[in-house]
């Protein structure tokens, strides 16, 4: 379970979740504290553990830098929950084992909002929304990139 | 059965497939300072080697500094990430083009530069520009750096195929000065939007593509990315042939290799798209972004879009345009050519190439910057820089008192000391207009390296077709 943190845009890209000044840092914790950054200042004091990130369409949009879904796993987010993602973004996510990025269609969109605690359930394919007590579906990961989740990344991954 | 450039690429590199993914093999991969550390020390964790060392070159682009080389970097963690590239590279042995280099230059100009970018090629790098590469027919992608160190690994990656789509680009630019390579690309991408290329490859084709050079063609399918698509080609020709002849490292059998190229990296006759999008180059002109992201580009004629007029009944793309106005300090209905700049950067992987310098060049000479517009030109690599000193346009950008500095990414990324501050106003010639990527609160307008030399001069946006 974990409370979402919602931001009503399209096109979140990745110099607003991780603005360049910071890619030459190198340790993980540095570099969460300016998760971001760019849209949300304070947002690294308001992630506890296990939370989700919600936005709009093509989500991670831009640069190929594995550090915008390292800054936002290491603040403690679990998944982001967006309409579309960008493939660089969603491939980083998911290979180097940091968080779940999670399709939904427009109206599980609108349906979530700030604050609300969910839970997810990959085996269901579902999103609970326990605030507002109701139950939505996720677009299904591909059969290898399921693979590579519950593996843990990339490395983790050997194929059968 | 007929097949597209890109399919023939793909099935060429299949080595495998792996629960409904591919695993496909890459001919060249490029590692800068930025995306590679961790890569290297997953590697040093795990106690594996760098498979094919000599596939694989370094250089260091995005965090270099573009002023005096023979100083030490002044930034502390700047230099430690310099120095962690060069000893990685030393450990594994992998050829590095440093900063003291001749062949230093941003990763996606010295690949073609040296011959290391090759039509038909596999080419990744850590770097989402890395389709750039596209433009010699080759097939190159960005990855993050859980994929470098795959790659770094295995020479191998895992992807699933795209999809493909054609890009047609018929007809014949009216003046091809003023209107160049970037006012195509942000005239596509306009139309097809920020995530219409999403899970492609584009391949540019038509008579308006034909006609560009190399360096242009470069600056179209470096720009791919920013329409989503994961790459963008076009099929080579003789003019590709001619650019990769005769460089560092040109294949010796190059002749040999030209002569099977010539017969298979084209798309068949027949073989289908899954996706279409044509435009007719006659139509096009001079283009100016004016929101926060490549999509928002007007023509330098039009004035700043109303945001209900731009979404066209898209409530969300409304708000974007609504916010992007705030953020770029712009109102509805201001004439492109009234907006007044404090900065230009003429640089970056998309247009720092010598070409793009002689265009820039071309307009400025006699005259002066505005004085209150503040001037870099940054070229893409040392060895444009060398060129174009060779031919002199240090002179004429200096004398117009535009800034000459050393090779990189520069302001493109904010990374250096390069950057805006807040609330300054760019004209420039790199790829995105993202909010704060030249620097926190800073505001980016994209163009092409002439319309941004001739609104240096004017100190707001000029319609360069006036002037050329």
């Amino acid at each position: 379970m974990g409370k979402v943190i919602k931001y009503e845009k399209d096109n979140i890209d990745t110099d607003v979740i991780l603005p360049g000044q910071y890619l030459k840092l190198h340790d993980y914790d540095e570099i969460a504290k300016h998760a971001m950054e760019g849209i949300d200042p304070n947002f690294h004091s308001k992630v506890q553990k296990g939370d989700f990130l919600v936005a709009g369409r093509n989500f991670g949009c831009g640069s190929s830098r594995e550090h915008a879904p390292i800054a936002l796993s290491q603040c403690g987010i679990k998944g982001v929950i967006a309409v579309t993602f960008a493939r660089i973004f969603y491939r980083n996510a998911v290979d180097g084992g940091f968080l779940l990025p999670i399709e939904v269609d427009e109206e599980t969109y609108k349906k979530i909002s700030d604050g609300d605690q969910i839970e997810i359930d990959i085996s269901k394919n579902q999103i609970k929304n326990l605030t507002k007590n109701q139950i939505y579906s996720m677009k299904p990961f591909s059969e290898i990139v399921a693979k590579i989740i519950e593996a843990g990344g990339l490395f983790k991954y050997k194929p059968d | 059965m007929a097949k597209t450039l890109f399919e023939k690429i793909w099935d060429s590199h299949k080595v495998d497939e792996i629960d409904g993914r591919s695993l496909i093999y890459i001919d060249r991969h490029m590692v800068h300072e930025v995306t590679s550390p961790q890569a290297f020390d997953g590697l040093r964790i795990n106690k594996r080697r760098v498979r094919r060392p000599d596939l694989t070159f370094a250089t260091m682009d995005h965090n270099v500094p573009t002023t005096n080389r023979s100083l030490p970097i002044a930034d502390q963690i700047s230099a430690m990430q310099i120095k962690t590239l060069e000893k990685n590279c030393q450990e594994f042995g992998i050829p590095l083009f440093g900063l003291d280099s001749p062949y230093q230059g941003i990763v996606h100009v010295i690949g073609p530069e040296l011959g290391i970018t090759l039509p038909g090629a596999t080419i990744v790098c850590g770097d989402s520009h890395t389709s750039t590469h596209g433009a010699f027919g080759a097939f190159a992608l960005g990855i993050g750096t859980s994929d470098v160190e795959h790659v770094l690994a295995t020479q191998c990656l895992v992807l699933d195929k795209p999809k493909t789509f054609e890009i047609r680009v018929d007809g014949k630019r009216k003046n091809t000065h003023a209107i160049t390579a970037k006012d195509i690309i942000l005239s596509i991408i306009k139309k097809i939007g920020t995530a219409g290329g999403n899970g492609t490859v584009l391949e540019y084709r038509g008579q308006a593509i034909s006609d560009l050079s190399m360096d242009e063609r470069m600056t179209m399918c470096n720009m791919s990315i920013e329409g989503g698509a994961r790459a963008g080609l076009v099929a080579p020709d003789q003019k590709t042939f001619d650019y990769l002849g005769g460089r560092k490292y040109t294949p010796k059998n190059y002749d040999e290799l030209v002569e099977k190229w010539k017969d298979t990296l084209k798309t068949d006759d027949g073989a289908k798209f899954d996706k279409s999008f044509a435009i007719d180059a006659s139509q096009i002109i001079p283009q100016v972004s004016w929101g926060t992201n490549p999509s928002m580009t007007a023509d330098v004629t039009e004035s700043v879009p109303d945001p209900a007029e731009f979404a066209k009944g898209d409530s969300s793309q409304e708000i974007a345009a609504k916010n992007a106005l705030q953020y770029m300090d712009l109102k509805s209905g201001t004439p492109i050519t009234d907006i007044k700049i404090d900065r230009v950067f003429i640089g970056s992987c998309t247009n720092a190439r010598l070409q793009d310098l002689v265009e820039a060049a071309s307009i400025i000479k006699g005259r002066k910057a505005s004085p209150n517009v503040r001037v870099m030109v940054v070229p893409g690599s040392q060895q444009v820089k060398k060129k174009a000193e060779e031919m002199g346009l240090d002179k004429i950008f200096k004398d117009a008192n535009f800034e000459w500095r050393e090779s990189g990414c520069s302001m493109c990324l904010g990374m250096n000391p390069d950057i805006l501050s807040r609330g300054e106003r760019c004209a420039s010639t790199s790829n995105r207009n993202f909010e704060g990527r030249q620097g926190a609160g800073g505001r980016t307008h994209l163009v092409s390296p002439i319309m941004a030399a001739a609104a240096a001069i004017a100190g707001h946006f000029v319609d360069v077709r006036e002037w050329v």
